[in-house]
């Protein structure tokens, strides 16, 4: 029997690379976009973003949120709290006041 | 010494077989090869051709065939017809060519294997000759994309499309080998001389003949024409098969048919859909490729099914509603990942192809119309950069095509959804509901990787652009590019244009 070994903590753990199956807003396909496990999902929405806000999707002048398995997730958390992982699909949405879509 | 005539000797030669004494029938007609299932196998012996034909005919007819295809050709060799026709129209042959080309080449094997394990004489006859046509497709589309290499060396993927790891020949190989290669023979004659030949084949080469002749392309419309009177010949592999099977299998004869129905209408979406909808010149489109399918393919697959007993497919609503969308992203897609492709893609989204788009696809400006309008004003911008691709489009674990379908909720709102699936320790994406369900039922067979699951494997180095692209063998003198942007954005230029990215280096 080997002795149990210690598991580090997410926010301990080096950054790992996490592929991402990502959507950014009304764009018309799905995109490959790598991120980390140590990305907030802040800097994940800005990934995803690059690839399409101003390109093929215009501009709004509102922040980003990110939906990942049908959560909302805070934009503050890292991409390996939120328990994103490889191959995940993620959702990149303006987050436009109510009355103003 | 005197003949006898074609009816006194057709009957005794046409299915003529032999009862085998030194080793068993199974050693013969494997089961994995002849795929005869549920089927008892004396049901074969009631295999009958409704259109027989017999050597010496067949050797006459192909030879009148060709003679007079390469006639036309020697004829329009001379003339100035080639430096004539349209970028867009050459792009539609250019995918053909290296499209088609060597999937012919995979038909001879598939036809080779029908005439090697099918368990009725008459029907290996058939597909003996259904083998030599289709060494004659291979041999007459290699040749006549040959002919322009010395004019555009985007043409020499005739030839080489099929031996490179570029994602739309990816995709084909991924069709074809699970329509031709991998069944057993009764799958085979359903997957392809009963839905592919008989359902779909008609759309590309009657309904592309007839955008050949208006866009004066008459040497290849003279090309296709020829193929096609093969093919109304040995596509009737199918019914005699498809009416044994759903006599015993009715279960099997519609999944088969319902799976290789749906490969062949995203494939055809894929490559036929641009071709008639935006590259063929406005003026020279006969019909919308909306129009094309429901003429050739659907109406024709609905009586096919109600003749045989058969069902619609349980996917048939998402199909219809693909007939609105698939191709439109697809195009999209295919124009902005243009450095991947054999051939210069037309955006074809001048303000009068738009409204021609919108006539034919009332949806289309709200679910299309905004995405090209931000990349027009990039051109227009002079940042043609931002309008090119830094990563890849997620590929289809079933169809490898871009996941790029959006549908409408009931909220009005058009969205690319998510169709995954969990599967032995990975998960898959799908483009569509019916990609992901064909994926869990066939999840034992094998499953090319997409151009994705490549290059998350590593075998794509280095792991940018330059690196996808070397990979899939695009060579800067062939790397497909627009063919004028100037064709499609100058009737918007000088219009005011907010929420653009900036080109990098240059402040907000």
């Amino acid at each position: 029997m080997s002795a149990p070994q210690v598991e580090l903590g997410v926010e301990d753990r080096a950054p790992e690379l996490v592929p991402l199956n990502a959507i950014f807003a009304t764009d018309f396909v799905q995109i490959l976009v790598p991120v980390t496990t140590a990305n907030t999902i802040a800097e994940v929405a800005e990934a995803v973003a690059h690839h399409v806000e101003g390109k093929r999707v215009r501009a709004l002048p509102y922040p980003k949120v990110v939906f990942h398995n049908g959560r909302r997730l805070p934009p503050d958390i890292t991409v390996a709290e939120a328990g994103i992982a490889p191959l995940d699909h993620v959702a990149v949405e303006y987050d436009v006041p109510e009355g103003q879509s | 010494m005197t003949l006898l005539k074609r009816e006194e000797w057709q009957g005794f030669v046409r299915d003529v077989d032999w009862t085998p004494t030194y080793v068993d029938e199974e050693a013969i007609f494997p089961e994995w090869h002849c795929g005869t299932g549920k089927v008892p196998r004396e049901a074969w012996l009631d295999w009958e051709e409704s259109y027989k034909v017999t050597y010496p005919e067949y050797v006459a007819t192909q030879r009148e065939k060709e003679s007079a295809a390469y006639a036309v050709k020697a004829a329009l060799q001379r003339s100035n017809n080639f430096d004539h026709l349209d970028e867009g129209w050459k792009s539609a042959t250019k995918i053909h060519f290296g499209g088609v080309a060597l999937v012919e080449y995979a038909a001879v094997l598939g036809e080779l294997k029908m005439a090697r394990f099918g368990l009725n004489g008459a029907w290996r006859n058939m597909a003996t000759f259904g083998q030599l046509d289709e060494m004659r497709h291979a041999q007459i589309t290699t040749f006549f994309g040959h002919e322009f290499i010395a004019k555009d060396p985007q043409y020499d993927w005739t030839q080489k499309a099929f031996q490179t790891n570029a994602w739309v020949p990816i995709s084909l190989r991924n069709l074809f080998d699970g329509l031709m290669i991998a069944p057993n023979v009764v799958d085979l004659a359903i997957e392809l001389p009963f839905t592919f030949e008989t359902g779909f084949t008609n759309l590309q080469f009657v309904a592309l003949s007839a955008d050949a002749l208006e866009s004066g392309d008459v040497n290849f419309a003279n090309m296709i024409s020829s193929i096609q009177t093969d093919e109304a010949r040995h596509s009737q592999q199918g019914g005699p098969t498809m009416e044994i099977l759903v006599e015993h299998d009715p279960v099997r004869a519609q999944w088969v048919l319902d799976k290789s129905f749906w490969g062949c209408a995203r494939s055809f979406a894929a490559l036929s859909g641009p071709a008639m909808d935006y590259y063929t010149p406005l003026e020279h489109r006969k019909q919308s490729y909306r129009e094309f399918m429901e003429e050739w393919v659907i109406d024709q697959f609905i009586h096919t099914i109600e003749d045989y007993g058969l069902k619609k497919p349980w996917f048939w609503d998402e199909f219809m509603r693909g007939l609105d969308t698939w191709h439109h992203a697809l195009q999209m897609g295919l124009w902005y990942w243009r450095p991947t492709l054999w051939w210069r893609p037309k955006a074809g989204v001048s303000k009068e192809e738009r409204e021609w788009l919108v006539e034919k696809y009332p949806n289309w400006e709200t679910v299309y119309g905004d995405k090209w309008d931000v990349i027009i004003d990039q051109v227009n911008a002079n940042n043609v950069e931002a309008t090119l691709p830094e990563t890849l489009p997620w590929l289809c674990n079933t169809c490898h095509l871009p996941c790029c379908n959006a549908t409408q909720s009931r909220d009005g709102r058009w969205r690319v959804r998510s169709w995954q699936l969990d599967y032995d320790g990975r998960r898959y994406h799908f483009c569509t509901n019916a990609c992901r369900q064909i994926f869990w039922k066939d999840r034992d067979n094998v499953n090319h990787e997409t151009v994705i699951d490549r290059f998350l494997a590593g075998q794509i180095q280095p792991m940018d652009v330059g690196g996808i692209l070397a990979w899939m063998g695009l060579t800067p003198e062939v790397m497909g590019d627009d063919p004028d942007y100037a064709a499609w954005t100058r009737d918007y230029v000088g219009r005011t244009a907010s929420g653009l990215a900036v080109p990098a280096g240059v402040g907000a």
